[in-house]
């Protein structure tokens, strides 16, 4: 099949958009493992909370701007209407993220791994029927971000079909890319998390509160995870069961990059996203179990993963 | 027949190289005889499905063969569905394809495609430990599961009958039996299937072997400086478990006739069948079986009750998890917490107010220091 | 069930004598049952002529149907048909004019068979559903061995009567099978855009069975029809959140026609997703069941666009409401039902099914003067003409259901506040099924070319 230049260009344009949404699932997840040793099988849920709390928090907020007005200041008033109201939904999750770790986590730390794995699978299905009770059975939608935002014309100006929401996706997720690893190595409170990543016990010696550390931890993953629903749900609906496709492949990614590893999660989001995306054009049966394959090709050549664990670097 | 023998001064029985006191047989005994009597029990109530406790029981089973990984090695496999799907296709595979019609053949065919697998997925994934094995096994699972779900001659999400020759169905016995008679010979057979591999596990658990894997499962650099093969212990007990898996997946194929990929190798399968080990007891030998029947049957009549049945058995873990983190059969025994409690209760019954006091001030004390957190990383310290 | 086993034991009648029994006046009989489903009672007296034999024990039935969830969208419209058609029996008196029906709804979930092994444990009378073509066959054979009668609502994968039961005596099949639907959408496609204008064919369908059995036989059809060549399948998965990378690929390579599948949520999100993408500018879509989503797809998501659906056996606005009174009342009663925006084509799937039993009951009522039994009931079934307010039926003598399907363009109606097909086209069962005993594909390979 003939591939024209435009269409591999847009088709990795994809993979990168999708990979960017990948990586702030399972940063989130990836840092959470890293920091606490704790899988959190209720992650995806946690995605899928910050997409339904967003298409509300979108309404409300875009009820008080109204729809992009005409010229540049009522598009870019419209688009930071849009960023208020993502960054809005996933600050609602941090206390979320906080209650979890501080109300359930906390006692099971000294437990066998085991019993994480039911913990957080019970909250997976506890949540999964809160949901139910709070948005409903069938799956709801924000109509007007979406579309609005792609009459923006950007990719056009340089000749390309591509729609703005996309662009706008990408460039959003290079931002919470930048910010995290400027987090992770410029900050006191990024270097205390790490230093407790590395050596726990040394930490606490030096006077690190580890409890809260981890909380800390804890709220930042389901902040990331509410981001990336936010994100993620206007050019498609809210569902119950959206959560779990997420959480599977962002297994699949701090797996290849490495468990606990951030710079690790975000080059195997990018490659899974590109990957997959490219399966789908040149060899569309494949698109399932594309990631799978991938994994399993990577853990055999390289077991630890691409950047082993957390540690040393982020 | 079964001889007399003394254990730490309590006269014991042993039998096959099974041994047991008089409470024990006491128990085994009944045991058996309620497993054999259940069809006439779920014929009572309409809310009682024989197929339902059939399904239980051999998830259960399944949970039986990864128990020995969880229990000895340390290993949580969160794939295990792999080797239950892997038996399952293998028997709709062999009915549909090569026109097999004998159970005990089906099954024998599961047997071999799940062990081939294990010892494959074995390889790969054992060089890890911990949540490495863990996410390791269940992407392996969830790779057959899109395998399964993409290949048109496996039916894709349609999945496969098993329904072979004239009668179509399995032949028992090279006999068509009626679907009701059917139903219950497959239910023995289970039950006799069941019988053997607690028993074949009950002896691995008393051999040389479990110590070597108990060992590996405490502390592996040790184990490995001591002389074992550690890698190569580890893989065989990955396949005997494995092959539970399998069996009980051949087992589900014949018994329900039709096997999908969402039922038999979904990843959430997986997390079910580790599950039900924790639930029932994972440090007991029938623990996980009795958590296979409970699980299944909480979802089942969780569905008919309610719309709302993930939570309730969301709240049954969370409270297995912090009540009773032995599972049911661990709790239930002799020294368990239920045990303890309840004689303590006997003891001075006043104690009930004080565990509602711990109890409240526990879940006080939580919230204030969440709350706590919550206030420092939104303002910061003050 | 208690009538059944003792007319079972005297043998009731035979199969040849009952069709001569039944002869011309077959049409006549449909009717007359169709009358006791649409009227308001009046003609229900004539049903209970043989009163003194039957029993006015309420009849026990039994609907599997997807009830919650992504797939509730196509199973909720089955439920609520049903549920019509059960009301409007029971309002008119009951099936023979005495016994209502009491229709018990469960959900298809992850577990089917327990559920319906649990509605033959509690004695159901007759089954209906289920919506997925997997779950049909598992329970068809199930429905052979126990001798219970289903019609089914959808679970319309080909393979069902050519495979898995091929000689069925108690599973029936109200809706339009896949391979119908399919085949009008290839009709449908030549029809518009004209079999010499069509040299390029996608596909993006769900992965899932039905999709790639929809996506084959689309594949089989359109190249007898015309000299197509296909450059693209794609197979999002289902609830898939993000299709642009299918989207990408047709928009590569330009395809005249452009088939799919796909349902539900998932039109709204590929809808969406290709518009956004100028998709629609570089080929025309023609779907099977795009018109499921027509309560969910916003407006704005379809203007624009470029697509034809198909409506299997049943569209709401054909005949025209001003026109046709049963369908108008149909229509009004199925919007104040909760959960239906407007009644699509698994509206009628519940519907007709509820619809073809109950006649099929009464025509034997009417025929022998006592309750049949299940044979009896079934005997009746094959071949059995009725009316429903989407017109004549037909359930042919391979049990299949056989009715006209409908196609159109799917645009957005403001007023309506939902989609709508526009210069809707009709396509006769003949055009678009197998005769009886020939198979899908047999009849597909000898279209000459």
């Amino acid at each position: 099949m003939a591939v024209t230049p435009t269409a591999a260009l847009v088709q990795t344009l994809n993979g990168i958009q999708f990979g960017f949404i990948l990586f702030m699932i399972a940063s989130g997840l990836t840092v959470i493992l890293g920091i606490l040793d704790v899988l959190n099988l209720a992650h995806g849920e946690l995605f899928s909370i910050g997409a339904y709390t967003a298409i509300g928090v979108f309404g409300f907020i875009i009820g008080i701007v109204g729809p992009p007005g005409g010229g540049v200041v009522g598009t870019a008033v419209f688009v930071l209407a849009v960023l208020a109201a993502v960054l809005v939904t996933a600050a609602i999750l941090l206390p979320v993220g906080t209650l979890f770790e501080a109300v359930f986590l906390r006692q099971i730390y000294d437990r066998d791994q085991v019993y994480q794995l039911v913990l957080t699978f019970a909250l997976l299905l506890i949540l999964l029927d809160v949901k139910k009770v709070i948005w409903g059975d069938s799956s709801i939608r924000t109509d007007a971000v979406y579309s609005a935002i792609n009459t923006i014309p950007t990719s056009e100006l340089v000749g390309l079909n591509y729609p703005t929401y996309n662009v706008f996706v990408i460039l959003v997720g290079s931002v919470v890319v930048v910010g995290l690893f400027w987090f992770f190595e410029r900050t006191k409170t990024g270097r205390i998390i790490r230093a407790t990543a590395i050596d726990r016990e040394m930490a606490t010696a030096i006077g690190v509160s580890t409890d809260r550390v981890f909380t800390l931890v804890f709220a930042l993953g389901a902040f990331l995870a509410g981001f990336a629903g936010a994100m993620a749900v206007p050019p498609t609906s809210a569902t119950l069961e959206m959560g779990t496709n997420p959480l599977v492949l962002s297994f699949v990614v701090i797996v290849i990059g490495g468990l606990g590893s951030l710079r690790g999660a975000f080059v195997g989001a990018l490659l899974v996203g590109v990957i997959r995306s490219w399966m789908i054009t040149l060899y569309p049966p494949g698109e399932i179990a594309a990631p799978f394959a991938i994994m399993a090709l990577i853990l055999l050549v390289k077991p630890e993963g691409l950047f082993g664990t957390w540690g040393e670097t982020a | 027949m079964p001889e007399r023998v003394d254990r730490d001064g309590t006269p014991a029985y042993r039998f096959l190289g099974v041994e047991v006191t008089r409470r024990e047989a006491a128990f085994l005994v009944i045991g058996v005889v309620f497993l054999f009597v259940i069809p006439d029990i779920a014929g009572l109530s309409d809310s009682l499905q024989l197929s339902v406790i059939h399904q239980g029981l051999l998830f259960g089973f399944a949970a039986v063969g990864l128990n020995l990984l969880l229990r000895h090695t340390k290993l949580t496999s969160f794939g295990h569905a792999a080797f239950f799907g892997t038996g399952a296709y293998a028997t709709a595979v062999l009915a549909r394809y090569a026109g097999v019609q004998s159970v005990g053949l089906l099954l024998l065919g599961a047997i071999a495609a799940a062990t081939v697998m294990a010892a494959i997925i074995g390889v790969l994934s054992l060089r890890h430990t911990g949540l490495y094995f863990a996410l390791l096994t269940l992407a392996f699972g969830q790779l057959l599961y899109a395998i399964a779900l993409g290949q048109s001659a496996l039916g894709g999400s349609d999945g496969l009958p098993i329904r072979p020759g004239p009668a179509n169905q399995p032949l028992l016995f090279g006999t068509a039996f009626s679907p009701d008679v059917y139903q219950i010979l497959t239910y023995y057979l289970t039950v006799v299937v069941i019988l053997i591999g607690l028993f074949v596990m009950y002896r691995i658990t008393q051999s040389p072997f479990r110590n070597a894997l108990d060992a590996i499962g405490q502390e592996r650099t040790r184990a490995r400086f001591i002389g074992l093969p550690v890698r190569r212990y580890v893989w065989a007990a990955f396949v005997i478990s494995g092959i539970y898996g399998g069996v009980a997946g051949g087992l589900y194929a014949v018994v329900r006739q039709y096997v999908r990929p969402e039922g038999t190798l979904f990843f959430l399968r997986s997390g079910d069948i580790l599950f039900m080990a924790i639930l029932g007891g994972f440090r007991t030998l029938a623990g996980p079986l009795i958590g296979g029947v409970v699980l299944v049957f909480l979802q089942d009549v969780g569905q008919d009750v309610t719309q709302y049945y993930d939570f309730l058995t969301g709240v049954v873990l969370l409270i297995l998890v912090y009540g009773f983190p032995r599972g049911i059969v661990g709790s239930l025994r002799s020294g368990g917490i239920v045990n303890t409690r309840l004689n303590e209760l006997r003891r001075e019954p006043s104690v009930l107010s004080s565990w509602g006091r711990t109890a409240v001030q526990s879940i006080e004390q939580k919230v204030a220091e969440s709350l706590t957190s919550l206030r420092i990383i939104l303002f910061g310290v003050d | 069930m208690e009538q059944t086993t003792t007319d079972h034991d005297t043998g009731g009648i035979g199969r040849r004598q009952l069709l001569s029994a039944v002869g011309g006046s077959a049409v006549a009989a449909a009717l007359a049952g169709c009358s006791t489903l649409l009227s308001d009672g009046e003609t229900a007296d004539q049903g209970g002529q043989s009163g003194g034999e039957i029993s006015d024990e309420p009849i026990q039935a039994g609907l599997l149907t997807f009830t919650r969830g992504a797939p509730g969208v196509l199973g909720i419209q089955a439920q609520r048909g049903a549920e019509l058609a059960v009301q409007r029996i029971n309002e008119a008196g009951g099936v023979g004019g005495q016994r209502e029906i009491e229709l018990d709804v469960v959900n298809e979930g992850s577990n089917p068979l327990d559920s319906y092994n649990q509605f033959i444990e509690e004695g159901k009378e007759v089954t209906f559903g289920p919506i997925s073509s997997g779950t049909h066959s598992q329970i068809a054979p199930e429905v052979e061995k126990n001798e219970i009668i289903n019609v089914s609502t959808d679970g319309t994968v080909t393979t069902l009567y050519e495979e898995t039961v091929p000689d069925p005596t108690y599973s029936f099949r109200f809706q339009n099978y896949d391979i119908m639907e399919v085949v009008t959408m290839a009709r449908e496609a030549v029809e518009r855009i004209g079999a010499d204008n069509i040299s390029t064919v996608a596909g993006v369908n769900p992965s899932y069975s039905f999709g790639e059995d929809e996506m084959r036989v689309f594949t089989q059809a359109i190249q007898k029809l015309t000299d197509a060549e296909i450059v693209y399948e794609g197979f999002p998965e289902l609830g898939a959140s993000d299709m642009s990378n299918h989207i990408t690929s047709i928009n590569n390579e330009e395809p005249d026609v452009t088939f799919s599948s796909l349902w539900g949520g998932d039109v709204t999100t590929f809808v969406r997703q290709a518009n956004a993408n100028d998709m629609f500018e570089n080929t025309t879509v023609f779907g099977t069941t795009l018109y499921s989503a027509a309560g969910d797809v916003p407006g704005d998501a379809l203007a624009g666009t470029d697509i034809y659906s198909g409506s299997r056996n049943y569209y709401w606005g054909l005949p025209a409401l001003g026109n046709w009174q049963p369908g108008r009342e149909l229509f009004d009663a199925a919007t104040q039902q909760e959960g239906v925006t407007v009644p699509t084509a698994h509206y009628m799937s519940g519907y007709g099914a509820v619809t073809a039993w109950a006649t099929a009951t009464e025509k034997a009522i009417d025929l022998l003067g006592t309750y049949p039994s299940q044979e009896q009931i079934a005997q009746v079934l094959e071949g059995h003409g009725f009316f429903t307010p989407a017109g004549y039926h037909n359930i042919a003598e391979d049990h299949q259901g056989a009715s006209n399907s409908f196609a159109g363009q799917m645009v957005y109606d403001d007023d309506l506040g939902a989609a709508r097909l526009d210069d809707v086209n009709t396509y006769a069962a003949t055009e678009t099924a197998p005769p009886p005993g020939v198979t899908g594909s047999d009849w597909l390979d000898s279209w000459s070319a």
